[in-house]
């Protein structure tokens, strides 16, 4: 595994893959594969989960309102590097003069952290540890901070250039929440695309909990180059070792997308994959739809810390 | 004027008058099969029935002044009037605005109107009959008796009717009813053509006086549509029957009893006619008859008593005997065969605990309304046999058939498939009393008006008659969200004088509780959290406690159920509930953009006052397919109904 230090950006390369991670766009910005990209743009932060009906009719979204303007606008206020466990305090120019070609290396580590525009303000870090097999290991950090609303969501949403043709995960059937899962049956499941759940409102949906891996598969690439390439391509996104599973929802929109429409034919149309690998889920409720909030054990608390791991495997 | 009057002309100011519900309207009977031959009765295909549905003329007003009045006295309908197809809804057709709208009246903002009848003679405010917002369909087609019908009595059955609807037969008046959804059944004998062209005609209109006790959480539709059809009577004719199956507290012996009202199309077709009455096992095997004399006992009670070990009905086992009657004329020929099923269960409450057949009952519920996405409330029997599959493949036992009496087929199949049914009075009068969440009853109807009274017990009255012989009714509800007064104490009342063994609900007495001694034999409540239903069950309870809604599932929801079923595990007078509801309530409509198919709800018709996307609590999407939260369903009721069986 080798690292180029460039001005702007610091790939590392092996067998089969490429990835950039940048310090000027506060994250990766290219995670290719054979060749593919799998990134749109480089992810963020997911604090925001597209308003429910049981939502609205509780008031959470008046309450936690704030972390709507986090989940599109956070900033990254600091980028840090270690490469086989020493920090590199100089990656970029002039420093970077001094390299004179690829570094060789067992492992690397680009941490970001977003400064959250909240009141007051919090950070989210994620660290991204490449190693030479090509695995990305992420770990997302939620700092708590007093005073502030529940979170609707926990997660690192990643965006990928064309849409999904489905995806295979090892985990529960359907659509689970933390507090609907019972009736969730463990198994690997299949979907084909990206099922919008055709609630009459668009709204979150979609979530998969206590998930060991999933699967995301793409068959076309932007590049200009291979546009008539319908090759069927997969990365993974996997428990990490030692780690709890995780929850996932695989989606052709962001929350805000959703958040806008009245109706599904008021979505645009699909263009791209919205991998939204989630930490904490808050549950759906269903007591009644005009004042009953989830049931307490369901709630994310932003004043604790969360944490969440995972791996992406090429 | 009672309710039940004889009138020789129609008077526009009855759908004004709460005391004017029905006129000429026939009594209420039970809903058997009537069959002319044996033959029939096997196929289940019966020629005294002509059904009417396909294609009427057709003519919209948009407020009764502008209707075609005496239209009806015309043989074929004037040139101006379109076609239509019934059953169906008026405004599906095209005719008026959707609108769907929940506790709000559909004409609030718009007309100030207050209930006539809250006391003696009380006019009210915004009458029905001069309103502006009171479309009218004026309906007409003709009809010729196929040659085995003519000579015979002829009736008509209007299915469901909604709002209010006069009825004219070759320009004679016939009758007038209300109540949506019960049937409506008129004597057309007296003015019939038996060989030549008749034609039949009818003004339906979209309010009424019962436009307030039928504010259900619903589009609000008016028009012809459920089925109608013709039924003749043949000379000796089972005008009513009553089946009860009754059984030993060991269960071990079972007895049947048969109550007939019988009719003649003369006096003199009794003389020497009898009637064959038997018993059908579930297997097909007759193991008792019996046989009187119309003539000489008059109208028959028979019992057959000592069946051993009768084949209990239940969820799991729904079985089904089968009482037959044969009218046979002094000549021995065959004059009708009627059919109803029956069921042997005993339904036992003891203090706070429900028991069926010995066993704990489990109520594993769903609230369900009519619904079809292209036709509104008007359904199919096919979507019928879909709702029983869905609800027998995801441990769903029971139904509450809200706010309303369904379509007769949906009883028969619940009782062939084991369904338990709260079989609910069409009354809910939520906009009378709850004010944005507030309770505030000052013009609650039916409340304390025994003008009201009269009109909800007679809806009760026709619930019962109508399907009294179900096995798979457990429950007569008296309605949804009325308020509590003298009214539905009064339907309790009527429905506990008929000592069928069955329990009474309303949910409506917890705002009201004078009359939680005198209403209801369930403590029935509506999205109360576990913990309200903990603190009633572990505070000496008075009545067994169910949630007759619960569960909102509004979009994505259905969180935390399981702290709902841990109640079956923690209390024994936990009943269960129905969730709320069964389907969304959506139409398809074209997309002004693309012009593709597209489910549209509340508010994207124009329609104001609108509760918008409230409609969509469904366990189905409105295009029938099962949202992702039925696995829970499936998963927490399956812990209880233990595969379809009583655990």
């Amino acid at each position: 595994m080798e690292i180029i230090f460039g001005d702007v950006v610091t790939g590392v390369h092996g067998d089969d893959f490429e990835y950039l991670f940048s310090w000027q766009a506060g994250g990766p910005v290219s995670f290719k594969v054979d060749g593919r990209e799998w990134l749109y743009r480089a992810p963020r932060p997911a604090v925001w989960r597209a308003t429910t009906d049981n939502d609205r009719g509780n008031g959470f979204p008046i309450k936690s309102a704030m972390w709507l303007g986090a989940d599109m606008f956070a900033a990254c206020s600091k980028t840090e590097l270690s490469v086989d466990g020493e920090t590199v305090a100089k990656p970029l120019s002039p420093d970077n003069n001094a390299y004179g070609g690829p570094v060789q290396a067992e492992t690397m580590t680009m941490t970001y952290t977003y400064t959250l525009p909240v009141v007051p303000a919090t950070t989210v870090t994620v660290a991204y540890t490449v190693t030479p097999d090509g695995a990305i290991g992420v770990t997302v950090h939620y700092e708590g901070k007093e005073g502030l609303p529940e979170l609707p969501a926990f997660g690192l949403r990643f965006i990928m250039p064309t849409p999904a043709k489905g995806f295979t995960y090892e985990g529960l059937s359907g659509e689970t929440y933390p507090d609907r899962m019972a009736g969730g049956e463990p198994g690997e499941y299949t979907v084909e695309g990206m099922p919008v759940t055709p609630y009459l409102v668009p709204q979150d949906c979609g979530m998969h909990m206590r998930t060991k891996r999933v699967m995301v598969t793409r068959d076309a690439v932007l590049d200009n180059s291979r546009r008539d390439e319908r090759d069927e391509f997969s990365l993974t996104f996997a428990q990490a070792e030692g780690a709890e599973p995780f929850a996932f929802s695989c989606l052709p929109y962001t929350p805000e997308e959703i958040e806008n429409a009245t109706h599904h034919n008021e979505l645009p149309p699909v263009r791209r994959t919205v991998l939204t690998v989630c930490g904490a889920v808050r549950g759906v409720g269903g007591i009644d739809s005009w004042g009953s909030d989830v049931r307490p054990d369901f709630h994310i608390d932003a004043q604790q810390d969360h944490e969440f791991t995972f791996v992406i495997k090429p | 004027m009672d309710g039940a009057s004889s009138m020789q002309s129609a008077d526009l100011s009855w759908l004004d008058r709460p005391d004017v519900f029905r006129v000429n309207r026939l009594d209420a009977h039970s809903d058997h099969r009537c069959y002319a031959t044996q033959g029939e009765a096997e196929r289940d295909s019966s020629g005294l029935i002509m059904p009417l549905d396909g294609t009427w003329k057709f003519k919209y007003s948009p407020n009764p002044q502008a209707r075609p009045a005496g239209f009806y006295r015309q043989a074929e309908a004037p040139a101006d009037f379109d076609d239509i197809e019934v059953p169906g809804h008026i405004e599906i057709a095209g005719y008026d605005a959707n609108q769907y709208i929940n506790t709000m009246y559909p004409w609030e903002g718009h007309v100030y109107r207050r209930p006539a009848g809250l006391t003696e003679g009380d006019p009210g405010v915004g009458a029905f009959s001069d309103a502006a917002d009171n479309p009218v369909g004026s309906y007409m087609r003709t009809f010729t008796l196929p040659e085995h019908m003519q000579g015979e009595r002829i009736h008509v059955v209007f299915e469901g009717v909604e709002q209010a609807f006069y009825l004219w037969l070759n320009g004679h008046f016939v009758g007038y009813a209300e109540d949506s959804f019960t049937p409506s059944e008129f004597d057309l004998t007296p003015y019939i053509n038996e060989t030549g062209t008749n034609t039949i005609a009818c003004e339906v209109f979209k309010r009424s006086t019962a436009a307030w006790i039928e504010d259900q959480d619903f589009f609000r539709f008016f028009g012809i549509f459920r089925p109608v059809k013709l039924v003749a009577l043949p000379k000796l004719h089972v005008e009513d029957i009553s089946v009860r199956s009754l059984l030993d507290d060991d269960l071990r012996t079972g007895a049947i009893t048969v109550d007939m009202r019988l009719s003649a199309k003369e006096a003199s077709c009794l003389a020497g006619a009898t009637a064959e009455v038997s018993v059908i096992d579930p297997q097909g095997n007759r193991i008792a008859s019996q046989t009187s004399s119309p003539e000489q006992d008059g109208d028959a009670t028979l019992a057959f008593t000592g069946i051993a070990d009768p084949q209990l009905w239940d969820n799991g086992s729904p079985n089904l005997y089968r009482v037959d009657v044969r009218l046979i004329d002094a000549s021995g020929d065959v004059c009708e065969v009627a059919q109803v099923d029956t069921g042997f269960r005993k339904l036992v409450r003891d203090g706070v605990k429900v028991s069926l057949n010995g066993h704990r009952l489990y109520i594993l519920g769903v609230n369900r309304h009519e619904w079809n996405a292209d036709s509104g409330r008007s359904i199919t029997v096919d979507d019928m046999k879909h709702d029983i599959d869905v609800m027998l493949r995801n441990n769903i036992n029971a139904v509450r058939t809200c706010h309303y009496p369904d379509r007769l087929e949906w009883y028969r199949l619940c009782d062939r498939n084991g369904i338990y049914v709260m079989a609910e009075t069409n009354l809910e009068s939520h906009g009378t009393w709850q004010k944005m969440g507030a309770v505030e009853p000052s013009y609650n109807v039916p409340g304390n008006s025994s003008v009201w009274e009269k009109v909800v017990v007679d809806r009760a009255v026709t619930q019962y008659e109508t399907l009294k012989n179900h096995p798979s009714i457990l429950f007569w509800s008296m309605g949804n969200e009325s308020y509590a007064g003298t009214a539905i104490a009064a339907m309790d009342a009527y429905y506990k004088s008929k000592d069928d063994g069955r329990l009474t609900h309303y949910e409506g007495v917890v705002h009201n509780r004078a009359f939680e001694d005198v209403i209801s034999d369930l403590e029935s409540r509506m999205y109360d959290p576990p913990e309200g239903a903990r603190a009633y069950m572990s505070s000496n309870p008075k009545k067994p406690y169910i949630l007759c809604e619960f569960m909102h599932d509004m979009g994505n929801s259905l969180g935390g159920f399981g702290d709902y079923m841990d109640l079956f595990d923690d209390f024994e007078g936990f009943l269960g509930g129905f969730i709320w509801d069964y389907i969304d309530q959506q139409l398809y409509a074209p997309d002004p953009l693309t012009g593709e198919k597209t489910l549209c709800y509340g508010g994207d018709f124009d329609d104001r006052c609108s509760d918008y996307e409230f409609s969509g609590d469904g366990l189905l999407f409105a295009d029938r397919t099962e949202k992702p939260a039925m696995q829970e369903v499936k998963y927490y009721y399956g812990r209880y109904a233990d595969g379809n069986h009583i655990r």
